[in-house]
């Protein structure tokens, strides 16, 4: 299921959120409804961990992770290193990298087996990535935009990419990434794909600002609908019935 | 909205989409207010068959801008054209408002977004100020008069109302605000001004002339008597922001601060409208700011005046003379 919230009045829950399949990071400040609406969804299944990054709220831009790993950014400071390390469960390895380009959300976008960088990422920044994130590294441009990071979002299950993305640059990614991909928008037209929302394996939060299409886009791209009866009767449909007379 | 090349805006920083770096250009522009001078030269042109509601482009201004000094952190010393354009609102631009609207009301969590849509709906009164051939269409400024009593029913403004009577905390005040958010409503406008806080100030003298033709326009060409009435605003109300002085920091070295203002208007026209206001009230705001060291000893506060709608002229006349003296 797909949720709409906002942080303070801002429909960019991606960069105030971390959502993966093992842990969820949310910015402080704010009100304590967005707080609450991920805990009210998560809570029983994973933690939801209020933190800040280099002493700033935009964390989901800031660092990158799945449900092995979390890669944090150079400047983040050695309270907040601890305090996540004591937050996130055990399996979760939480790494800082001296990398130059800090802004590691918007450098890499990654599920829990591929991950797609910024051209310039250095090479010891791309090992650290396949060895803490356990994943496959790609370097890739997303409809010429080097941010991959933000222009695209992407769980197990689908991914959304930048509206302007071409055909074959869909194909080649769907490959790569070997999950299906729709070129869309979020938040009423928004570009920025990984700003305006935040999604895992079966749920995912967008900002209030999108509209019924791109919700339904979202949830169908995501298949967050797949625990409604409907859909699984439609599934079985074509094993259940031989031919139509 | 991708950033546009840099070189493209020479002094004009890139559009700014957090407050925290809004603040800091503005900060940034009171500093090198004093520093540096420039020149402007203003062409206007008004194009045939101006009229309300009607035509793509009210107004076409080009501004030169001359460079006395170079700059230390960009080396453009070129002239750089820059032609500010004025359009009707349009639903594209939904996302340029909000920006600009973003911290209308503090950190108060409200319904922004329908905030947007009532501005953007109405085209008849109200103007965006876009740059020519901008493939980010890019939003430098908004202002509209939204009546409260036309809109009276929408949540954004049941919340906008709810929020003004919460923060007014002046006794003698209140009434006054009770009565023009309640039953004045259908005479009162909210007068909606927002912009970059780096845009030419030789524009606003324009962009308010704009405004209250249109206005005027309004009362004789709406469609129906009902909206023609909905433009004859007795009063408009404005919500803006301030800086004031914290008076207990400055006790102790009164002689050497002699120079410091009671209150540091972040714009311009709001020092005139705050002298023809009927009455007006301050409030603190939640939201931090990076402090300037030159803002050291003042705090933002929210600012909140009533103007009669017979002052306006008075306010036009008198923006331009200051515009032109500066």
């Amino acid at each position: 299921m797909a949720t709409r919230l906002q942080f303070e009045n801002s429909c960019e829950v991606g960069v105030f959120s971390k959502l993966t399949n093992a842990y969820c990071l949310v910015a402080i400040g704010g009100s304590e409804n967005f707080y609450s609406a991920f805990e009210s969804d998560l809570a029983d299944v994973i933690p939801v961990v209020k933190t800040s990054i280099a002493g700033t709220r935009i964390i989901g831009r800031l660092c990158a992770g799945n449900k092995n790993g979390l890669l944090l950014p150079h400047n983040t400071t050695d309270q907040e290193l601890q305090h996540l390390r004591n937050s996130l469960p055990d399996q979760v390895v939480v790494q800082r990298v001296e990398e130059r380009l800090s802004a590691l959300g918007n450098c890499i976008a990654c599920n829990d087996h591929v991950a797609l960088t910024h051209t310039d990422l250095d090479k010891e920044t791309e090992e650290m990535i396949a060895d803490v994130l356990g994943v496959e590294v790609f370097r890739q441009t997303i409809a010429g935009n080097i941010l991959v990071g933000s222009y695209c979002a992407f769980s197990n299950t689908g991914g959304l990419v930048h509206p302007h993305t071409s055909v074959e640059d869909l194909d080649e990614l769907s490959t790569l990434l070997q999950v299906p991909l729709v070129a869309g928008t979020v938040n009423r037209g928004s570009e920025v794909i990984a700003a305006g929302i935040t999604v895992n394996d079966w749920t995912a939060f967008c900002g209030s600002d999108t509209t019924a299409t791109e919700l339904s886009v979202i949830e169908s791209v995501f298949k967050l609908r797949a625990a409604q009866p409907t859909a699984i009767v439609d599934e079985m449909r074509k094993s259940l019935i031989d031919s139509y007379v | 909205m991708p950033r546009r090349p840099i070189r493209h805006r020479q002094k004009y920083q890139p559009l700014m989409f957090s407050s925290f770096a809004r603040s800091i250009a503005r900060l940034n522009s009171i500093s090198t207010v004093n520093r540096q001078k420039h020149d402007f030269q203003v062409h206007e042109k008004k194009l045939p068959g101006n009229s309300a509601g009607g035509g793509l482009m009210k107004n076409n201004m080009e501004i030169k801008n001359e460079e006395s000094e170079s700059s230390d952190e960009e080396e453009f010393d070129e002239l750089v054209p820059a032609e500010f354009l004025f359009f009707d609102p349009k639903p594209e631009d939904f996302h340029g408002v909000k920006t600009l609207l973003q911290t209308y009301l503090d950190d108060k969590e409200w319904d922004l977004s329908g905030f947007v849509d009532l501005i953007l709906e109405q085209t008849t009164v109200g103007a965006v100020v876009k740059l020519e051939k901008d493939e980010d269409n890019g939003i430098f400024s908004v202002v509209s008069a939204l009546n409260f009593g036309r809109y009276k029913d929408n949540k954004c403004i049941l919340e906008l109302k709810k929020f003004l009577l919460r923060v007014c905390k002046e006794k003698d005040i209140i009434g006054n605000l009770r009565l023009l958010l309640g039953e004045e409503a259908h005479s009162v406008g909210l007068l909606v001004s927002h912009r970059v806080i780096n845009l030419p100030p030789q524009l606003l003298p324009h962009i308010y002339d704009g405004l209250f033709n249109e206005v005027s326009w309004a009362t004789e060409d709406e469609p129906t008597e009902e909206l023609q009435n909905s433009f004859r605003f007795k009063f408009y109300i404005v919500v803006s922001k301030i800086y004031k002085l914290i008076k207990h920091a400055n006790k102790k070295r009164r002689q050497n601060n002699d120079s410091d203002e009671e209150i540091v208007y972040v714009k311009p026209e709001d020092e005139i409208f705050h002298k023809l206001s009927s009455w007006s009230f301050s409030f603190p705001l939640q939201t931090q700011r990076v402090e300037h060291h030159e803002l050291r000893n003042y705090r933002q506060m929210g600012l909140v005046m009533a103007i009669e709608a017979g002052k306006i002229s008075t306010f036009l006349q008198e923006l331009k003379s200051s515009i032109d003296e500066s």
